[in-house]
């Protein structure tokens, strides 16, 4: 790399940098501090602080909106979610790099083939198939689809890491008398904790975001996730936009927080998955 | 004082309650058998109970869940039906109703998954259900009950009527619609409410030189109140209940008419964008002068005082006679098939719909939805009713005529593409190809 | 050796393919078959039997505005997200790999927008939209200017472009980050001494070194912007206004859940699929060819 010191072409590169980064920090910026301030004074001075700072919006989206009730119901959702799609990703993703058979082929081209599928072209089968089993209005409506419907996108990025783990290791071990499960559970999945964390968190933020296909699977408003009722409070308190900022930081800072602390792994994680391109 | 807006409500309500389908009302409103009524109603209520009972549990689903006010309702007289007969179990599923629960309902009829009892629509949307033929008639029930559904006056038993003509549900309350004036906005600027499409348009031009939103509506989202005053007043009666093959001249002046009240202003400036609760509170806020709307957006309007509902003013060349209003009863409960023929479980559905449609529930139905409904048995008025509530019933005592929107006799989907081509028609698309492609989706269906 | 007993994949791919075929390939057989009859309902009712119609549905599309609308404007949004999310995302890649401190800050920083629902995207934006009281209008309001629709049918589209392609420009932008970290700085150092230009570098080592990133990340643009559904629905439900901002995704929710045409939206499921495949395809048929031409 070239050391120049502070030259115009670096001022130039901070400049473009630091004006998108207040893009994207801006919005949230506005909202936590609109989220203080009464709803009249969101519509008349959104961009100073507040004048008088207060809680109520917050209080009210406690009492009003079931917001604590909506969380438990999204990371129970998003949790089950992650975990069922590392977990069969994980397994598929060791099968089809690990063995030959008769219909690897295929099975990886159906893999390629339904990252595809919108999710608007299997829903209405899929609600069908739960409103038969009368899971409709739980959570296992949204959890099943989920899982599907992450599984193509987890299993490819995994199947690009776990080549370039050297086989080596693994016939080691069996030599020494261990069996597939034990190679997978004690070598594979520590040796690809980084790898599966990508995939652990892009599968929690897109369940967690999620709308489509909460919106209709759950329609019992007592049991919405968090992108369901933030929804429902967009349109029905459409004007009290103090309780709207205020749903939306709540929302939002969480996400934030585990983005944040798990950020590291996300970055290594892709290198692996990205590269196979 | 109070006194008379007693009376009024009395008579009013009785009256309202005689208009069935589209009938010009009778004036022939007799509030002495009251009294009587309501007597005879306590009576059959605290019938002594057989002894020894067999547990059962019955399987109940309605539409009044979530934010619905009648949830309340519905939920206590459960709770109190179950001390009553403590060997019925009631295991509810309520919700409030909207497409994905309509479907995820008819899915359970196909799948032989259906509930014991079921509150639900009476007119066409209820028809797809109806064919599968799980409903037992009240005819069946009272050759067996004959006190089943005895406070229920036989017009709304009528009105609840599905569209095949078989009475199967049983009513509590129905609903009007009529046009929400903010009175203190039109005394500001010294315009008289609105009576006739010329008073309509000078006051639309008025509010809008003012900057005030005429009329609150959202045409992307909730246009239908609109569409079924712009049919109806076109249309007249007898026009607009008729359910054509192709599209009627005055169907299609009607949706027409959005177009004119468009053209001159009367919408918000984002009216294809902005939601129907935004604009509900550009009216609630005084930001906008006037709403059509549901007898159901009364309850949630702050100035009860100087706020008032009046009858929809007309167009040109109207043919519906003024005060013609849209409304109904258009749900109610029903007992399945399957309850029916189970011998443990017939005694208790019948019980239970008894329980939710007695005088004394439809009151208390009736009361929750702000007592200017429409309730099914004959109810005792309430007092203290504010400016807003007698209007209303002002508004609706002077009903010339009373009619179920459109939807009650379309097939859904039909009906759905009409709403979905009104902004297209209010910014000059074909009325008469929206109606027609429509009308050939009923058509199909029949 | 260790991979020779065959039994245990039984145990690693069973799982998933339970899950592929009964969540994704059954229902899409079974869509396939719904778009040749009148659905009276989302289930096939006894008393209101379903009509086979061959292929109407199909003949529909021909002649439906608003699918024109939707299928053209997802081409636009697809043409858009190739050139700004993947582009721009590029650019901003390449600037940060050139920089040491702050790097840190701004990987996650831009990552922020991906993180948060497009629901909660689609609300804000809806606050900086409105007519009345918008953070825009109240911009324009303090300057003493005339407020603007902005969600007229002229801006709409516009303005629903704007919020999607910026929430998903940190999501390329990590991707292509995590390539450019992994190409050797002894070839930039050699071509610095070789004296050719930091712009010159972009073009003849980064871009031909990135290309299966790249090439990557055009094709998840390209069948996402197929899919793109939320944060448009939020911001203007029914391809509000007029149906003008219409996307595939968007139309084929109104249609099946708006307007209860459960056949007809199946055709629409039709239609993004084999769009999607198509596009893929030729997504890679373009790179390919590219690839022979720089090669010779």
């Amino acid at each position: 790399m070239i050391k120049s010191k502070i030259s115009i072409g670096k001022i130039v590169i901070y400049l473009i940098l630091i004006l998108w980064a207040i893009t994207t920090i801006f919005p949230f910026i506005w909202v936590i501090v609109n989220s203080f301030k009464p709803s009249a004074e969101v519509l008349t001075s959104s961009f100073s602080l507040p004048k008088e700072f207060t809680w109520d919006n917050y209080t009210n989206a406690f009492s009003k909106l079931k917001i604590a009730n909506a969380y438990k119901n999204s990371l129970l959702i998003s949790g089950t979610v992650t975990v069922g799609v590392i977990s069969v990703s994980t397994m598929m993703a060791f099968a089809l790099t690990r063995y030959e058979f008769r219909g690897k082929k295929i099975i990886e081209s159906m893999l390629v083939a339904s990252l595809m599928f919108p999710v608007f072209s299997t829903i209405i089968p899929v609600f069908r198939l739960m409103s038969i089993t009368d899971l409709l209005n739980s959570n296992w409506a949204v959890i099943l689809p989920q899982i599907a419907g992450n599984l193509s996108f987890a299993t490819i990025v995994l199947i690009g890491f776990l080549k370039s783990i050297p086989i080596e290791m693994e016939e080691a071990a069996y030599m020494e008398g261990a069996n597939v499960f034990q190679v997978f559970l004690k070598i594979i999945i520590p040796l690809s904790k980084a790898s599966i964390s990508t995939v652990a968190i892009f599968s929690f933020l897109w369940s967690y975001n999620d709308l489509f296909v909460q919106k209709i699977m759950i329609k019992d408003n007592t049991k919405y996730p968090i992108a369901s009722l933030l929804e429902e409070i967009s349109s029905k308190y459409g004007t009290d936009y103090g309780l709207m900022a205020s749903s939306v930081t709540l929302i939002v800072v969480p996400v934030l927080f585990v983005y944040i602390f798990l950020q590291k792994n996300i970055m290594k994680g892709l290198t692996a998955g990205a590269i196979k391109g | 004082m109070k006194k008379k807006a007693l009376s009024i409500l009395l008579a009013t309500v009785l009256t309202f309650t005689m208009l069935t389908g589209c009938g010009k009302t009778e004036e022939t409103a007799d509030d002495q058998t009251t009294t009587e009524a309501t007597d005879e109603a306590e009576v059959t209520e605290t019938e002594p109970e057989a002894e020894a009972q067999k547990d059962v549990t019955i399987k109940t689903v309605s539409m009044f869940g979530g934010t619905d006010p009648n949830a309340e309702v519905y939920q206590q007289i459960i709770a109190d039906f179950q001390t009553t007969y403590d060997y019925i179990t009631v295991e509810d599923n309520s919700q409030s109703s909207d497409e994905e629960w309509k479907a995820s309902v008819a899915a359970d009829f196909s799948v032989g998954n259906e509930p014991d009892v079921l509150q639900f629509f009476t007119d066409a949307t209820a028809n797809q259900i109806v064919a599968t033929d799980k409903f037992v008639s009240i005819e069946e029930i009272h050759a067996e009950y004959p006190e089943y559904a005895q406070d229920t006056m036989g017009t709304a038993l009528e009105a609840a009527k599905n569209t095949d003509g078989v009475q199967r549900a049983v009513p509590t309350t129905g609903y009007w619609e009529g046009l929400f004036c903010n009175k203190d906005l039109f005394d500001q600027y010294n315009l008289a409410l609105p009576t006739d499409f010329a008073s309509l348009k000078t006051a639309i031009e008025t509010f809008n030189e003012n900057g005030i939103v005429p009329i609150a509506v959202s045409l992307n989202n909730v246009p239908h109140y609109w569409v079924e005053f712009s049919l109806l007043y076109a249309a007249g009666p007898e026009g607009y209940e008729a359910v054509p093959e192709t599209a009627p001249a005055d169907w299609v002046r009607g949706l027409e008419f959005v177009k004119t009240l468009r053209d001159l202003g009367a919408f918000p400036v984002d009216t294809d964008t902005v939601d129907n609760e935004y604009v509900g509170s550009l009216f609630k806020s005084k930001q906008a002068a006037m709403q059509l709307d549901g007898s159901w957006f009364l309850g949630g309007i702050e100035d009860q005082e100087n706020t008032v509902v009046i009858a929809f003013p007309g167009m040109d060349d109207q043919k519906a006679e003024a005060g013609s209003i849209v409304g109904g009863i258009s749900s109610g409960f029903y007992i399945t098939r399957k309850a029916w023929e189970d011998p443990d479980k017939r005694d208790a559905a019948v019980k239970f719909v008894m329980a939710q449609t007695s005088q004394e529930a439809v009151q208390k139905y009736w009361e929750k939805g702000g007592a200017v409904g429409k309730a099914a048995v004959e109810v005792t008025p309430v007092e203290g009713m504010t400016n807003l509530a007698l209007s209303a019933l002002a508004y609706t005592n002077g009903a010339t005529a009373l009619c179920a929107p459109t939807d009650s006799r379309i097939d859904p989907e039909a009906y759905k593409t009409i709403i979905a081509g009104i902004v297209k028609v209010s910014t000059g698309g074909s009325a008469e190809d929206l109606l027609n492609e429509a009308l050939a989706i009923n058509n199909d269906r029949k | 050796m260790l991979y020779k007993k065959k039994w245990p994949l039984l145990i690693f791919v069973v799982p998933g393919l339970v899950f592929l075929f009964v969540f994704l390939y059954l229902p899409f057989v079974e869509n396939i078959k719904n778009s040749f009859f009148d659905m009276t309902g989302v289930v096939e009712m006894p008393g209101s039997p379903w009509k086979f119609i061959q292929f109407d549905n199909y003949k529909k599309l021909f002649s439906d505005e608003t699918i024109a609308i939707a299928i053209g404007n997802s081409f636009r949004m697809m043409g858009l997200t190739v050139v700004f999310e993947v582009g721009f995302a590029f650019i901003l890649a390449v600037l940060v790999n050139n920089i040491r401190k702050g790097q840190q800050i701004f990987r996650t920083v831009f990552f922020f927008p991906i993180v948060i629902s497009a629901t909660a995207i689609g609300l804000l934006f809806k606050l900086f939209y409105n007519y009345n009281g918008g953070m825009l209008n109240q911009i324009l309001k303090s300057l003493s200017l005339d407020p603007v629709n902005w969600l007229s049918p002229e801006l709409a589209f516009l303005m629903i472009c704007i919020p999607t392609l910026w929430s998903y420009v940190g999501f390329y932008f990590v991707i292509l980050l995590t390539g450019l970290t992994n190409i050797s700085d002894d070839i930039y150092e050699a071509a610095d001494i070789d004296g050719c230009s930091k712009f010159k570098q972009v073009f003849y080592l980064t871009i031909p070194m990135m290309r299966p990133v790249i090439v990557t990340c055009v094709t998840l643009a390209v069948t996402g912007a197929l899919k793109v559904f939320d944060l448009p629905w939020v911001i203007a439900a029914n391809g509000a206004p007029q149906g003008l901002t219409h996307f595939l995704g968007t139309y084929m929710y109104q249609v099946t859940f708006g307007m209860n045409n459960y056949d007809y939206g199946s055709t629409i499921a039709i239609v993004i699929v084999v769009m999607g495949v198509v596009v893929s395809r030729l997504v890679h048929i373009i790179f390919r060819d590219e690839k022979k031409e720089v090669g010779r």
